[in-house]
């Protein structure tokens, strides 16, 4: 089987400068990665040229074998990346039901749906989902009054909602306390092993508890890559930020 | 062919005119100000109106345009504006409410009319104004003659580009309108009076399109209604260049003045604005940043 | 169905049947000017589609709507006596004859460089097709390159713009194929299948009514498709709705189209109402006017968008019969504008919508106070 995102050598230049240079990766089905690096390591960069937000100078980007290097947006998100954005994006002036329940259309083109409702079985799915975020009380109402956490909820609801193979989270507990943290792992706990989840975290309570394998970036290159054990052990890690005890 | 080109540059120098408060207000504030062309209105009508009720000189329009059209201005921005910042389209739809209700102010004569009171020089009628002596005749450089009119409108186009220049890129306060084009949370951050400052730019924005307006007067009929083509003009020279850069507004005012000249003498007026529209349209779809815009993100 | 859903069919249900109970009520020459605030409502409900829906602001609806008067102006403009009397066989448009050079064959193949053109328009069902077509094309054409490159909302008010005053230029201007300035007038009546619509009749009333019932409730169930509900996500955010794998030019531009198909048939029933057709369509100020229209209706409200543009209307003619009001109601119409935007930015129908969902709320509470009542009583039972 096929892995199922595989990264090859891919490069985003910006002028002369590349924000990634060469970065190769390879998620295996089922597998949850997380991504660790500085700012400006070239983390975000990273999940923008795989989900085709900007254009890779260089390289292959694969979904379980198919390539989509390049491919627009929405036919990357077709063909089963989902995403998360570091600032969440949510639609504001929609209730949070039909937020879940847009995610939920599963048709790219606009004349398949030009039907009322989503199916039954879609429906029951959107209730589940509603639960599993512990959003069906707000269920009614507008996104834009969410407090953060519930908004950055909401935004992996409609992920599991899109039910993508692929799941791309760029820091899903940013500005969360502590509670609302162990609550976002619960849903990402959810989310693993039917999908293969990539995500950007800086919270190593929070990576400790969720990682299996940890890919650590450093100016636009992969420098090391292992289990968490072994990462918080490696030299070059430790020299990368700058010879402090660093962040682990 | 230097006369045409000489045509195009005083077309392209009341394009510019009325286009650089506009690119200010827009470029800075986010306003999109239907208004402006009624601001162009008020100021040719000051000149009508201080000829025939002060007795003044056509010079002397030039600075009482300036300050009532600022004024005005600034009323606006207090009581409409102010309210509306960061809300791009409905400053467009506020504005063209306004731009109605000052052009049937002149109209109905601050409302006098239905008291059976008329203002000399007000009212729905086109009036006219005469350019000084000394302006009407041409200026000969070899065998070209050029208009003394056009040369004027040229030069104080030139004056007043240069103004704003000045006060944008050499004062203090035109530091604190650089910040605010690019970052107004930032600016207000770091002690910018943001309010303050979108006030006076906005009456000097206003202010520009009433010198616009004592120019367009030495040559055009003044009437209530004169500003609405004015304004659609000013923004397709403004989004053409790019928006929020003067230069960019200073550049695509020549280039859509001398395509509008040279088309015109190739086949007529109708076609040549139209050709403006095309190339306008075309522009923004190519180049959506506008030809000359040279701010990185 | 909630009881919000209900009163809001219950106010299409209601407007359609006063639609329709008007004739009753008022005389022939009435009803003609009745008939042109329902074509007028129909605009509205194209801009809310496009502006509330997609959040797109056309400020160059006009454009669709002198198409597809044009259209069927051109028709009916053959039809007319006159273009009969022109001493050919076939008919040719009078003032072809006025603007053709001297020595030119009195044919409509070739009587001016482009006349050709109009020879499908012998057809009146050609003109009545093309009437819808052409501005769905157009509007296709123009939303498929739009909405691909990405261009934002304010740019797209003005290539819009831009679009409907070169329009109108290339019209005055191409006078011996357009009649240039004076437009299209002396039109022959709508008739088909035999059947006459003569403007000054009910006949032409109930076909704007019926027209507009048809528009405003093909225009809801659109607006309860999954398709719209992207739409709306799209406008809100746009970037969020790729990622979640939709096609977004195709949505903005399919809505677009729909808007301007609208607007052109609008376009058309005008030129029956009021036999004429001409550059004034594609002013900059009507096309301002239909936004305003729908601002004050609610610009998110389809109904309410309608109801807006007929009311205005409406008024502004009853005012104009006093001649010192008629400038007077422009002024008033400015401060509307002013006022609306400031303080009520979803318009009246945003006001009747809060209203509504006000008063469900309140039933779902009595309701549900009701039930808990209900269940203390069985529980001390």
């Amino acid at each position: 089987m096929p892995s199922a995102l595989r990264v090859e050598n891919v490069t985003a230049q910006f002028g002369a400068f590349k924000a990634v240079d060469s970065v190769s990766l390879s998620v295996s089905d089922g597998e949850l990665r997380v991504l660790l690096g500085a700012n400006g390591a070239g983390k975000t960069t990273l999940m923008d040229l795989i989900s085709g937000r900007i254009p890779c100078a260089e390289g292959d980007v694969q979904v379980y074998g198919r390539t989509i290097t390049n491919w627009q947006e929405h036919r990357i998100a077709s063909a089963g990346v989902g995403r998360k954005f570091q600032i969440p994006s949510v639609f504001r002036n929609l209730s949070v039901r039909k937020n879940i329940e847009v995610a939920r259309c599963h048709s790219q083109s606009v004349f398949k749906n030009l039907r009322f409702r989503l199916p039954a079985a879609d429906r029951r799915r959107v209730d589940d989902v509603l639960e599993l975020t512990g959003l069906q009380d707000s269920a009614e109402q507008l996104a834009a009054h969410l407090s953060h956490g519930e908004t950055q909820w909401l935004e992996l609801g409609m992920l599991v909602a899109q039910d993508p193979k692929v799941v791309l989270l760029d820091e899903p507990t940013a500005g969360m306390t502590q509670g609302e943290t162990s609550k976002t792992a619960e849903i990402i706990k959810r989310l693993r092993g039917d999908h293969s989840i990539v995500v950007i975290e800086h919270d190593m309570g929070f990576v400790r508890e969720i990682a299996e394998v940890i890919t650590v970036m450093h100016l636009g290159k992969v420098i090391a890559e292992g289990p968490v054990e072994q990462i918080e052990k490696d030299p070059e890690v430790r020299a990368a930020y700058l010879g402090s005890t660093g962040i682990l | 062919m230097v006369e045409v080109l000489f045509i195009g540059l005083s077309l392209s120098s009341i394009l510019l005119l009325i286009a650089l408060g506009l690119a200010i207000t827009y470029g800075a504030m986010g306003v999109i100000n239907m208004a402006h062309g009624d601001m162009v209105m008020i100021g040719a009508y000051v000149t009508v109106m201080s000829k025939i009720w002060l007795g003044l000189d056509f010079y002397f329009a030039i600075p009482l345009a300036f300050i009532v059209t600022a004024l005005i201005g600034l009323l606006i921005e207090r009581i409409v504006i102010r309210r509306l910042y960061g809300r791009l389209l409905d400053t467009l739809l506020a504005t063209w409410g306004i731009s109605i209700l000052l052009q049937q102010a002149v109209r109905l004569e601050l409302g006098l009319s239905f008291f059976g009171l008329h203002i000399e020089g007000l009212g729905p009628g086109l009036q006219k104004v005469d350019v000084p002596e000394f302006l009407r005749g041409t200026i000969s450089f070899g065998d070209t003659e050029l208009n003394g009119y056009r040369m004027f409108i040229i030069l104080v186009t030139i004056a007043l580009t240069f103004v704003t220049w000045f006060l944008l890129y050499r004062t203090a306060f035109g530091v604190q309108v650089r910040a605010i084009i690019r970052n107004p949370e930032m600016a207000a951050a770091s002690g910018i009076d943001v309010k303050r400052v979108n006030s006076l730019t906005f009456a000097f924005g206003s202010g520009l399109a009433g010198v616009a307006g004592v120019m367009m007067s030495g040559f055009k009929t003044v009437f209530p209604d004169m500003g609405a083509t004015l304004v659609v003009d000013g923004f397709m020279v403004v989004v053409a260049g790019g928006v929020g850069s003067i230069y960019g507004t200073i550049l695509s005012s020549g280039l859509l003045g001398e395509i509008n000249a040279l088309v015109a003498l190739a086949s007529n007026d109708i076609i040549a604005r139209a050709v403006v529209f095309a190339v306008v349209i075309l522009v923004i779809i190519l180049k959506p940043k506008g030809l000359f815009s040279f701010k990185e993100r | 169905m909630g009881l919000e859903r209900k009163i809001q069919l219950g106010a299409y249900a209601l407007f359609i049947v006063a639609l329709f109970l008007v004739p009753e009520f008022s005389d022939e020459f009435w009803l003609n000017r009745a008939s042109k605030y329902l074509v007028y409502g129909m605009l509205g409900v194209s801009i809310a589609l496009t502006w509330g829906y997609a959040g797109v602001l056309s400020l160059g609806q006009g454009l669709f709507f002198g198409i597809g008067a044009y259209m069927l102006a051109m028709s009916l403009k053959l039809a007319s006596p006159t273009s009969l009397a022109q001493g050919s066989d076939r008919p040719i448009p009078d003032f072809m004859l006025w603007n053709a050079e001297p020595d030119a064959p009195v044919e409509l193949c070739c009587i001016t460089p482009g006349s050709y053109l109009w020879l499908p328009f012998e057809s009146v069902s050609f003109g009545m097709l093309m009437g819808v077509l052409l501005p769905a094309v157009v509007a296709g054409i123009l939303g498929t390159i739009v909405f691909k490159k990405r261009i934002s909302g304010v740019f797209i008010s003005i290539i819009t713009l831009a679009l409907v005053l070169l329009v109108r230029l290339v019209v005055i201007d191409l006078q011996p194929l357009t009649n240039g300035f004076n437009g299209l007038t002396d039109l022959a009546f709508l008739t088909i299948a035999g059947f006459e619509f003569d403007p000054y009749s009910r006949s032409t009333y109930y076909l704007c009514a019926a027209s507009l019932a048809l528009v405003l409730i093909a225009a809801r169930l659109l607006a309860d498709t999954r398709a719209s509900l992207i739409l709306q996500a799209i406008r809100d955010d746009q970037q969020r709705a790729r990622h979640l794998g939709f096609n977004v030019p195709m949505y903005q531009t399919f809505f677009f189209v729909v808007s301007a198909a609208i607007a052109g048939y609008a376009g058309m029933l005008f030129v029956v109402a009021s036999e004429f057709a001409s550059p004034t369509f594609m002013d900059l100020s009507f096309s301002v006017a239909m936004v305003v229209w729908a601002a004050v209706g609610g610009r998110s409200s389809l109904l309410g968008a309608c109801i807006g543009a007929i009311a205005i209307n409406w008024i502004e003619a009853e005012v104009s019969e006093t001649a010192a009001l008629v400038e007077a109601w422009k002024a008033i119409i400015g401060l509307i504008f002013v006022l609306v935007v400031l303080f009520l930015p979803r318009g009246l129908g945003g006001v009747a919508h809060d209203l509504a969902a006000r008063l469900a709320r309140r039933q779902s509470r009595k309701a549900a106070a009701a039930g808990t009542a209900g269940a203390e009583v069985k529980r001390h039972a």
